[in-house]
């Protein structure tokens, strides 16, 4: 373990930005949307209702699971629990992964390893940073959940649930880094383990098999149960997952090479190759766009078998009337819940499309782009050939997210356009992070994860009424029409206009990539 | 006289930071040109505009008659570049990116390719993610010699390889110049280049200090001299050539020019040789001892 705490200040270092915003941000959101409860909410009948409505929206259900109070703390645990876990899980994979494999394959753990290094340092930094991140956001939310008037206990409880919600994501990437040998199929298996954990919740919720919750460490952070009667013993749970996993990586990582997998490395062609800088791309997207594929393709069956029951289970008056308030005069509960979790879904769809978009400048920082560079290839046929995919490449996945949940339900020709209307908004974020890419090349990635995220955040507060007016405008998600529900006269213009939007941002990048140095971080 | 390479007082900045200030640097057609300085020195940086990667702040440059930055895609076709910390797609086999670099160059001589796997004992079917840097080196390197190219420019080509096969890549260097095709070749050791090179420039805080065959600057190339003597050796300190010259007791240290060996050493054996070591300058002594002051 020697050299452990130089790798943590080098972490803290890399990070000095990131690990802030990170957890400020989080920090301060369980206060605020405490308060809006409040305003929103004034009196518990009113509490009690809104409480009623969302348990009887599958939709609901199925992201944030069922309300265990409606009081205003039992709402705010409701609201955040499951989507702060998403957040706060993936950005403690994507950082595990960035401070152990990805250092790895870049050479410049040889180089820390050759020093007075530990073998188990590496992972052991990236855990400390991580997990200790993860738990001050979880005990700074708890002083302003004190302050909106929630008792102090439960406050407590609510902080640790949300940073073990993060510490059992961040386990899941150390093992998950210990498999592969590319930091990109293990970026994707850790990813992928999340979504199965969290559909799997989705699916114990939503789908009356309550007890599925109990599987997974999306259902503990609710089970913990806080302002609604405080279980305690449930981030147990999320402690020994975490550990268990952790051990296990460290484990394995006594057994492997450093920058070896656990799955052997084969040889491979002796000559051969890409037969350009277009295959050259495919070579490098295929990978994570399968991979998300195949997730997107079981996340949509998953949610078209949930919605063919809901028509059948809830064809009751109170609820078409529900699905008449939320959608609409004469709208089928089925098309609500496609709406909704479509809307939800197409933002994880612009994640996967920002990896590949901010592909060109990954090629550029790890100096890849100036060898290729320096042969007659230009610029902007580098950086298209990128581009296609960035732009192809979220088509095929609301293709696939939107077609298998449509044949699942039996209605694929609906569900898969409505899904297909997204691709606009996907597109506006890959139009930023390659205006970016050509703007600022080195905080580029980061400040493209972080609009995303901004807009992640910014459909929360709308949903709270927190925002209003011009900030909501600023996501491209809230432009798209909800063609299931059919209320927009025009949906066309919308759509138009968004990838008018996303053209010029992504030509403006373009522009400013030929007119700038390159950049090789270095 | 036609230059592939023609630099002139150019510039270029980083924030406060003069990377390059004023350098100047002609490397002409058909010789194999050193590009020598200290680390730091601005010898990447040169390369990067002269490749059209960055724009020069100030200052004229001609890379084979054309601009480098304006008519980038056009005069790649002509050049090959090695970079000095080779990074390469950790999912590609050695051989596949040697491939690839082949073919947006527009073809490479499959049995010039074969002879070079050979000669630097590279083994294509590997995956990237598991060469070592002189792995990865000797990959760019494969794919440079073995493309047709007029120009090579090679950025401490050698910083990763080990003896044998450094004694390799001279060979190649030594067959691409009787081919006629120009190299420029970086590097921060002047005795490495010595062998290949018929001229050099070497640089230093951005700057051309030197520039000329090595003959040239053959009060460059003086051989530093340590030995432990039988008995004194008088004659010395007279005789031309010899400079810098310190003795205590019977150790003595000296730095004595090329063609001035012969009668130092027969002086010496006058003496009686206990031991003698004998060793080409570092550019770091260089620059201490002719240029430390000079610069500031
Ligand atoms: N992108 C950059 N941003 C800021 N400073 C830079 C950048 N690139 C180079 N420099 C600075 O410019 C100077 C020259 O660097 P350069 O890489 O050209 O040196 P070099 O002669 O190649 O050195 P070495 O022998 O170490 O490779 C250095 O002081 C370096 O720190
Ligand atoms: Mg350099």
């Amino acid at each position: 373990m020697t050299g452990t705490w130089a790798l943590i200040r080098l972490i803290l270092r890399r990070d000095r930005v990131l690990l802030p915003v990170w957890i400020a941000g989080t920090a301060l959101l369980p206060s605020s949307i405490a308060s809006a409860t409040l305003d929103l909410y004034a009196d518990q009948a009113a509490r009690d209702s809104f409480a009623a409505l969302s348990m009887s929206n599958p939709a609901q259900l199925a992201t944030r699971g069922a309300i265990y109070s409606a009081g205003v703390g039992g709402l705010t645990a409701w609201t955040l629990g499951s989507s702060l876990t998403l957040i706060g899980g993936l950005v403690s994979i994507l950082l595990v992964i960035r401070h152990t494999r990805a250092e790895e394959e870049t050479g410049r753990r040889e180089l820390l390893s050759s020093g007075v290094v530990g073998r188990h340092a590496p992972l052991a930094a990236a855990l400390v940073v991580v997990l200790g991140g993860n738990l001050l956001l979880g005990l700074l939310s708890v002083p302003g959940l004190s302050a909106a008037g929630l008792p102090a206990g439960s406050s407590l409880l609510f902080g640790l649930s949300i940073a073990g919600g993060g510490w059992a994501l961040a386990a899941v990437a150390a093992l998950a880094a210990q498999l592969s040998a590319s930091s990109g199929t293990a970026r994707g298996l850790a990813v992928s383990a999340g979504a199965l954990l969290f559909a799997l919740r989705a699916l114990a919720d939503a789908g009356g098999v309550a007890w599925a919750a109990w599987l997974t460490p999306f259902g503990w952070v609710r089970l913990t149960r806080p302002y609604a009667g405080d279980r305690w013993w449930v981030l147990g749970l999320l402690v020994a997952f975490a550990a268990v996993l952790s051990a296990a990586a460290f484990l394995l990582s006594t057994r492997r090479d450093v920058a070896g997998g656990l799955l052997p490395a084969r040889l491979g062609p002796a000559s051969g190759g890409p037969a350009g800088v277009l295959g050259l791309a495919g070579r490098l997207h295929r990978g994570p766009l399968a991979g998300f594929a195949v997730g997107f393709g079981l996340l949509g069956a998953l949610l078209g078998v949930a919605a063919r029951g809901l028509d059948a289970q809830l064809d009751t008056p109170q609820f078409r009337e529900l699905a008449a308030t939320v959608g609409g005069a004469g709208a089928h509960i089925s098309d609500v819940f496609f709406t909704f979790m479509m809307y939800v879904l197409s933002q994880l769809v612009a994640g996967a499309a920002l990896v590949s978009a901010v592909r060109a400048r990954t090629e550029e920082a790890a100096g890849r782009a100036d060898l290729l560079l320096s042969t007659p290839i230009g610029r902007l046929r580098w950086a298209a050939s990128h581009l296609v995919f960035a732009a192809l490449g979220p088509a095929l996945l609301l293709a696939v997210l939107g077609g298998a949940a449509g044949l699942a339900y039996g209605d694929p020709v609906r569900v898969t356009a409505a899904t297909l209307a997204y691709l606009p908004a996907v597109w506006t974020v890959v139009g930023i992070a390659t205006l970016l890419c050509g703007a600022l090349p080195r905080p580029a990635t980061a400040v493209s994860w972080t609009a995303l995220g901004l807009f992640l955040v910014i459909d929360l507060l709308a949903e709270f009424r927190l925002a209003e007016g011009v900030v909501l405008e600023l996501s491209p998600f809230v432009h798209v029409p909800a063609l299931l529900l059919g209320g927009d006269a025009s949906p066309v213009v919308p759509l138009l206009v968004l990838t008018a939007l996303a053209g010029g941002l992504a030509a403006a990048g373009l522009a400013l990539l030929r007119r700038r140095d390159l950049a090789p971080s270095t | 006289m036609n230059a592939a390479v023609h630099a002139d007082g150019l510039v270029k900045t980083f924030g406060q930071a003069r990377a390059l200030d004023g350098l100047d640097l002609t490397v002409r057609t058909g010789e194999v040109h050193g590009f020598l300085g200290p680390n730091g020195a601005g010898k990447t940086t040169t390369i990067r505009i002269l490749l059209g990667q960055m724009r020069a702040d100030g200052g004229q440059v001609a890379l084979l008659g054309g601009d480098p930055w304006h008519d980038a895609t056009e005069l790649h076709r002509r050049l090959a570049y090695v970079p000095g910390d080779v990074t390469l797609w950790p999912s590609l086999t050695g051989g596949e990116v040697i491939g690839l670099l082949g073919r947006v160059r527009g073809g490479l001589d499959p049995r010039r390719r074969a002879d070079l796997l050979d000669r630097f004992e590279l083994d294509p079917r590997k995956r990237c993610r598991t060469y070592s840097k002189g792995n990865r080196q000797k990959v760019a390197l494969v794919s440079a010699f073995a493309s047709d190219v007029e120009l090579l420019v090679l950025d401490e080509p050698t910083s990763g390889l080990d003896p044998l096969m450094e004694a390799v890549f001279n060979q190649c260097v030594l067959e691409e110049k009787r081919r006629g095709r120009t190299v420029l070749l970086s590097s921060h050791i002047l005795s490495e280049v010595e062998t290949l090179c018929d001229r050099v420039s070497i640089i230093r805080a951005g700057r051309t200090v030197e520039s000329g065959s090595l003959a040239e600057l053959r009060h460059l190339t003086r051989t530093s001299v340590r030995a432990e003597l039988a008995g004194p050796a008088p004659g010395l300190a007279a005789l031309p050539g010899v400079h810098d010259l310190t003795v205590e007791g019977t150790r003595l240290h000296c730095q004595v020019d090329g063609d001035a060996l012969t009668p130092v050493l027969a002086e010496l054996a006058a003496a009686g040789v206990r031991t003698l070591t004998t060793q080409p300058p570092t550019l770091e002594e260089l620059f201490l001892r002719h240029y430390a002051g000079a610069a500031r």
